[in-house]
């Protein structure tokens, strides 16, 4: 099977190709503003370089969340279309699933943050097994923190951003490892692939606080 | 001659459209997909709610209008796609699912400018004849836009303050009339007494307008009858406000008409509907030969018919965009040539 990775949750682009569960080329990029830009572009480029036609790929994996509104966005409008009109098949995983994944520490549990700004950020707790001990959401760094101190055995921090006092695994996906992890996750129809952004717009949590 | 068949797609604000047009001005069909009733709620669009129903929408709407128009992708020439002017956050939606069916399907990628758009409306009306000026009045804009043949345009005025529907917006809000109140304004100015004193606002000999003065005027209007303990007479002051707008907006079409020796008028964009404005330049028009057109109404608010249409004429120019385009919020018509 012939698949196309497609992560665009942060300022970094990070696309793959894997076949036949070997990771046969990627491309991760810190394009901050110009991710919408060059997205395609690259994706173009990935499968150019590798003699590949659009589609000659079987299936999409893409991270649909948490991260960047907008950058969530470009890849998942990118990978909806590519699926509907290509006739791909099509799957989603979280941007935390594949960095705790992606760790290389030996530690028993993982956690995965992205900046949300304002003292937030978007978390998870994943255990050995990639269970959520801490379901994925936008809590505050320190109520983070109380909860991993709460953990009985080793864990690390991992993220592609600097947390002032913090060690951190710097987050380099390991493509190959997240695309068989999840290659058989189950197919989804193009249309229902949606972003998560486990965060409301300011206007419906203003809404919100005048209905209460 | 081959027949042209172009897919344009619309995200500038908050409606989801897809369309497909033949040679430019034949719809074969359309499909938009409005959040109106979502953003009714907030007062007004919020941008970040509409680029997730954007996102949400977008490849069940073409897809829609793919079934509605019996026809493939295989069968598209040309996919148009605005650009700009717009929320940058909502464009960007349309613009990476244009680029994407684009690439995948090899179809050349054509980058329209809203505005054009809203003009190229009138082609699914009748053939554009020219020279010709343009009335562009939306909530974004207020434009009035020489034009000597396909895809010239030189603006020769505009607003230097609010568009006017914005302005229609606000007095709307400051009478109590909910989002969008435009249409209920120019409902209500058909049933009032002009008897509200308003000042003509830059009444002068350019083509640009100005509608914050009116508009601060409205305000202090309303808040000193309230301070007096009196009741606004709603559809008077409507009826005020309208005659006002239309008087300065027909005056100053009129002057540019004349002044540019050109005997075509088009109107456009999402006020083009209003019916004050509607009567009394179609009975000037008649008055004085000049060959006029309105679009439809259901292409005088955003839609990807009108998209094609320009498209069409893009299309034929051979205007193309790459695979890196990107979303402009501020785009300028004339960039687009």
């Amino acid at each position: 099977m012939k698949i196309l990775y497609i992560d665009t949750t942060t300022s970094y682009l990070y696309i793959g190709l894997v076949i036949e569960r070997k990771l046969l080329a990627e491309i991760k990029e810190n394009l901050g503003t110009n991710l919408s830009s060059f997205a395609l572009t690259k994706i173009d480029q990935l499968l150019k370089n590798n003699h590949l036609e659009p589609q000659d790929i079987d299936k999409i994996i893409v991270v649909n969340g948490p991260g960047s509104f907008t950058g969530i966005r470009v890849g998942v409008t990118i990978a909806k279309i590519y699926a509907y009109t290509g006739n791909k098949k099509i799957t989603t995983i979280t941007s935390l699933e594949a960095m705790a994944i992606s760790s290389k520490r030996d530690t028993h549990f993982k956690i995965p943050m992205i900046d949300a700004r304002r003292g937030y950020i978007y978390g998870a707790i994943y255990d050995k097994e990639m269970v959520p001990i801490l379901k994925p959401q936008y809590i505050t760094l320190e109520s983070l923190k109380i909860a991993s101190d709460h953990l009985i055995d080793s864990f690390n921090y991992i993220s592609n951003q600097d947390f002032s006092g913090l060690d951190i695994e710097e987050y380099n996906p390991d493509i190959e490892k997240i695309v068989n992890t999840f290659e058989n996750k189950e197919d989804i129809n193009p249309h229902a692939v949606n972003p998560i952004y486990l965060k409301q717009t300011e206007a419906e949590e203003k809404q919100n606080l005048e209905l209460i | 001659m081959k027949n042209i068949y172009i897919l344009g797609i619309e995200t500038s604000c908050d409606e989801t459209s897809a369309s497909i047009v033949k040679n430019g001005c034949e719809e074969i069909s359309t499909v938009v997909l409005s959040q109106i009733d979502i953003h009714k709620d907030f007062g007004g669009v919020v941008p970040e709610i509409a680029s997730r129903h954007h996102v949400k929408n977008i490849s069940m709407v073409i897809e829609e209008c793919f079934q509605k128009a019996n026809l493939q992708i295989k069968d598209i020439d040309g996919i148009a796609v605005t650009y700009g002017p717009g929320l940058v956050g909502s464009l960007l939606i349309g613009v990476e699912a244009a680029k994407t069916l684009a690439y995948i399907n090899k179809i050349p990628l054509i980058p329209i400018n809203h505005m054009s758009g809203h003009i190229y409306a009138n082609e699914l009306v009748k053939p554009l004849k020219f020279p010709l000026i343009a009335l562009v009045i939306s909530g974004g804009h207020t434009e009035l836009i020489y034009m000597k043949e396909h895809y010239q345009f030189q603006k020769i005025g505009g607003t230097l303050d609010d568009a006017i529907g914005e302005c229609y917006d606000k007095v709307a809000r400051v009478i109590g009339v909910p989002y969008p109140g435009g249409p209920t304004i120019d409902k209500w100015a058909h049933e009032g007494n002009d008897s509200y004193q308003l000042p003509l606002p830059l009444n002068d000999d350019s083509y640009n307008f100005s509608f914050s003065g009116l508009k601060s005027a409205i305000i202090n209007l309303a808040h000193n009858e309230m301070q007096r303990g009196n009741d606004i007479r709603k559809k008077d002051l409507a009826t005020s406000f309208q005659n006002t707008v239309v008087e300065i907006i027909t005056k100053k079409t009129m002057k540019a008409l004349k002044d540019y020796q050109v005997s075509n008028l088009i109107v456009a964009g999402g006020v083009a509907a209003n019916k004050g404005i509607r009567e009394r330049l179609i009975e000037l028009c008649e008055k004085e030969n000049i060959d006029y057109s309105f679009p439809d109404i259901q292409y005088c608010t955003d839609n990807a018919a009108m998209i094609a249409a320009s498209g069409y004429h893009a299309y034929l120019l051979g205007y193309r965009a790459s695979l890196d385009l990107n979303p402009k919020s501020n785009l300028e018509l004339s960039n687009v040539k």
